[in-house]
């Protein structure tokens, strides 16, 4: 229009997405803070020295070498289920079947790995999470098709197929794949060749926090930097507005429910490979679940789940101390956690609510 | 002393100063009317009224009191209440209960449904809300719906009630139902303040009218002292009127374009469309419509009568029943959005918050939503960041978009600058058929004569326009041919100059001769 002076001062285009960031990273703080208040009310109200078992847990996971690597090892799975989950719910698709995921790539990774001995080093790597990506992806394709065509609700079909794929897996390291001569129910070890580096030992931190490190950084490109990322974002924000522009919707729902499989597979996967070195029967504490968590935590994005998965991280492989040297159970953990998901969904509910009012 | 005083109210967000030291003085019992530009603050004053936003500084004072509104509940409270554009109501719950809702009458902690009944029939009777109490909300017009949200507030006892662009949704008739309501309420002795773009509800309703720009007060006064050339000179600025929309000629008020100079092949050609609805009604019942390039078809009609419908068939959202569109000459039936999207087809959506944005995306990832994957915005998947930039900046300057910049999020800008957001986005090149669905809607006087000229400007580039607007006055103004749908059917159809508000008005009520004013098709 002909009249110049109605631009406003233009501020540095980083200027928003500071502010944005400053937001996430105070919402997310003070969602800790009142984690941690919550958890201090329950100790101190079973008679538990407060100071001293936070004291104690920050110690065992900050205090070492070791311990500090301990963390980062319970951290990486944690990272991969918040980056996988992160996939599909930045579209607005609630997947919460990267459990499911998990266990099956877990399962496909351990087989590869004691099945193809035959192969070098970095094939057989390569081979094994490869399977355990495209497994943990077929696993979620159809509940994916059914939320995309169908309209079946995927918070269901994915919750249910969590279950079965426990059951599924179970069965299989029970009887066709036990391994021979053991007790428990696990299938025989990947092959010596299969099992990725130790980054510090004698802790069993390995190569596969590298994957999940490289899995964010090419999560936050994707998300960023490619048109994919605006497709999602797009989908996410307002799926009616989506398909006035286009995109095809139930393709893209899709593609991120198979994406959060494969990061999910990965997520068993690199389990298998660099610390258990077989598949065990219900060897997950829940990390496809508490990928949730996490990503809701962060919003969703990649660099927020990354540091939320080390606070996670930290949680659990301090809290698996008090156990031993205190009268605290590790449930403290769990207590945390669920005062975290507490505050998250309330801080979820309130901006909408406020969305809706404006 | 005034009865509700605004005084010296500031508010910043980020790098944009929406409010700066904004004093307000309302008279009780009247209609103050709030004009202004888009982006002048005049949502951002009515949320701090109504403790949707907190001010930086500065005071509200009613009846001499000084209030503190933290929230909707404290202003509830203080017998403040707002009418929201986006209404908050639950569809599956009858007209009593969405009233009630929140605020029930109760008898030893249960909901008296009784007490709850006959207070809301009291309540609708006295003010004269034509409303059945029973009936659940999801079955209610547009119009009927406000009515409920504006008895929400009767029924907490209201006395300030605040109306930003109410009329916005409405037909004609709606909005001549709620001029009449809002009358009674005056004379009941209650307050109202009143956002609006049209100069004729200001005349029609308001004692008093304030103008704002760039958050500021430019001028106050009795709407007995008013003109509508006063008006436009304090909303638009120094520049005054002369400013209004550029060189064109054919952007003055009264706006009269020759028929197109050149009227082209037919690009858009529909042919016995049938739509039905997902309840089983069917929308259109055989629809006949050709639109050349270079010429505005606009498409008159009251709300509902299959408008909706139209639209979404042609830009590929709604199945068709029956039927066949070509563009170009060849059949899009079973291309998807995206594809005619490619083929030139774009649309300016009837509401911009659910189809014609995803408001916490930011303002390039919005205009460029549906061309991602085209050069130069992408290569081999990966996004051109400077070439988006300098796009979203182009396109924003060239549209007088007021904001920070491309990356704010959509969600932060006023009602009419993001209008003009998706209007810029349509407005694209290789564009053959432009379905402009209430184009204007929302934008301020110079902004609305901007959109105008850009419909005729495509429209003299050999673009076809299928101008789809409840503003009656607007497709008069800019179509080449006026059709009526009444229906599902195309009842009516005119060439420019036998297009009057009369002829065309006795078509979209019904009574017509069957085509009979047909003279030249396309
Ligand atoms: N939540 C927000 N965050 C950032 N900026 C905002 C926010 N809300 C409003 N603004 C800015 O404040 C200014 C005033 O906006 P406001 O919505 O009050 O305008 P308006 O007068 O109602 O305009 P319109 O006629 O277009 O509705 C605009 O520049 C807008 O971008
Ligand atoms: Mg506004």
């Amino acid at each position: 229009m002909a009249e110049p002076t109605a631009s406003p001062p233009a501020p540095s285009p980083s200027h928003w997405r500071t502010q944005l960031a400053l937001a996430t990273a105070w919402s997310t703080g003070v969602t800790f803070a009142g984690a941690l208040a919550l958890t201090a009310l329950v100790l101190w109200l079973t008679g538990q020295p407060v100071f001293g078992t936070f004291a104690l847990m920050l110690r065992t996971a900050l205090g070492s070498k070791v311990g500090l690597a301990d963390t980062l090892l319970q951290a990486t799975p944690l990272i991969l289920c918040g980056l996988a989950c992160a996939v599909s719910f930045r579209a607005g698709v609630f997947n919460v079947g990267v459990e499911g995921a998990l266990y099956l790539g877990a399962f496909a990774a351990a087989w590869t790995g004691f099945t193809f001995v035959g192969l070098g080093r970095l094939p057989l790597i390569a081979a094994c999470l490869v399977a355990a990506a495209v497994v943990g992806a077929l696993w979620l394709a159809v509940p994916a098709a059914l939320k995309a065509y169908l309209d079946v609700d995927e918070v269901v079909s994915t919750l249910m197929l969590n279950y079965v794929a426990l059951s599924v897996t179970s069965y299989l390291v029970n009887y066709p794949f036990r391994a021979p001569g053991l007790a428990n129910s696990m299938s025989p070890a990947v092959a010596e060749q299969a099992r990725l580096t130790r980054l510090l030992p004698p802790s069993q931190l390995n190569a596969s926090l590298i994957l999940a490190l490289l899995l964010t950084l090419a999560v936050a490109w994707m998300f960023g930097r490619t048109r994919l990322g605006v497709s999602i974002r797009t989908l996410g924000n307002n799926p009616r507005f989506a398909r006035v522009m286009g995109i095809p919707v139930p393709r893209l729902m899709v593609l991120t429910m198979l994406l959060s499989g494969a990061i999910g597979g990965l997520a068993g996967g690199s389990q298998v490979l660099g610390v258990n070195y077989r598949f065990i029967d219900g060897f997950s504490p829940g990390w496809g679940f508490d990928g949730i968590t996490i990503t809701l935590l962060a919003r969703h994005n990649p660099w927020g789940i990354l540091v939320t998965a080390l606070v996670f991280g930290m949680l659990r492989n301090g809290g698996g101390m008090i156990q031993v040297f205190s009268k605290v159970p590790i449930s403290i953990v769990d207590i945390l956690q669920a005062a975290v998901i507490l505050l998250v969904t309330a801080q979820v509910a309130v901006p909408s609510l406020r969305r809706a009012t404006s | 002393m005034a009865y509700l005083v605004l005084q010296e109210i500031s508010k910043r967000f980020g790098s944009v100063q929406a409010l700066s030291r904004v004093t307000l003085e309302v008279e009780r019992g009247a209609v103050h009317a709030i004009v202004g530009e888009n982006g002048a603050g005049k949502s951002t004053l009515m949320k701090i009224l109504y403790g949707l936003e907190q001010p930086d500084s500065g005071q509200i004072l009613l009846d001499g009191r000084r209030l503190t509104i933290a929230s909707p509940r404290d202003a509830m409270r203080h017998g403040i209440g707002m009418v929201h554009q986006k209404f908050q109501l639950i569809p599956s719950f009858t007209v009593v209960e969405n009233i009630v809702l929140g605020d029930e009458p109760a008898r030893a902690g249960w909901l008296d449904r009784k007490a709850a009944r006959r207070q809301v029939a009291e309540l609708l009777e006295r003010y004269g809300l034509e409303l059945d109490p029973d009936r659940p909300v999801r079955d209610l017009s547009v119009g009927e719906r406000q009515r409920v949200e504006i008895a929400k507030l009767l029924y907490r006892q209201a006395e300030v009630l605040i109306f930003d662009e109410a009329t916005a949704a409405l037909t004609p008739e709606e909005a001549e139902g709620l001029f009449r309501i809002l009358e009674q309420f005056v004379a009941g002795g209650k307050t109202i303040l009143y956002i609006t773009h049209k100069f004729s509800e200001v005349f029609r309703l308001a004692r008093h009218v304030t103008v704002l720009r760039r958050g500021r007060v430019v001028s106050s006064m009795p709407v007995a002292e008013a003109t509508p050339e006063r008006l436009a000179r304090d909303i638009v600025g120094a520049g005054g009127l002369p400013d209004l929309g550029g060189p064109a000629p054919s952007s003055a008020p009264g706006l009269g374009p020759s028929t197109s100079p050149d009227p082209g092949p037919v690009i858009l050609d529909c042919q016995g469309l049938w739509v039905v609805r997902p309840d089983g009604v069917p929308a259109l019942r055989g629809v006949d419509l050709a639109v050349r390039g270079g010429e505005i078809v606009g498409v008159a009609g009251v709300e509902g009568n299959g408008q909706a419908e139209l639209a979404a068939a042609v830009v590929g959202l709604t199945p068709v029943q029956a039927g066949s569109i070509r563009l170009d000459g060849v059949p899009v039936d079973g291309a998807s959005v995206k594809e005619r999207r490619r083929r030139g087809i774009g649309w300016i959506p009837p509401d911009r918050y659910t189809l014609g944005s995803a408001l916490a995306s930011s303002l390039w990832d919005n205009l460029i939503a549906g061309e991602v994957d085209l050069p130069p915005f992408s290569a081999f998947g990966v996004l051109r960041m400077q070439a988006i930039r300098r796009h979203a900046r182009q396109r924003m300057e060239t549209f007088d978009v007021r904001a920070p910049g491309p990356e704010v999020p959509a969600g932060s800008l006023s009602g009419g600058n993001l209008q003009k957001v998706i209007v810029a986005r349509e407005v694209r090149d290789g564009l053959r058929l432009l379905v402009a669905s209430n184009p204007t809607s929302g934008l301020d006087i110079r902004a609305t004569a901007f959109v105008r000229e850009q419909l005729l400007h495509l429209r003299n580039r050999g673009v076809a326009v299928l101008l789809i607007s409840t503003d009656l006055d607007e497709v008069l103004q800019l179509s080449d041919r006026v059709l009526v749908l009444h229906r599902g059917e195309v009842v009516a159809q005119f060439p420019r100059g036998a297009a009057t508000r009369e002829t065309v008005g006795r078509a979209m009520a019904g009574s017509h001769e069957p085509l009979a004013e047909v003279s030249s098709r396309g």
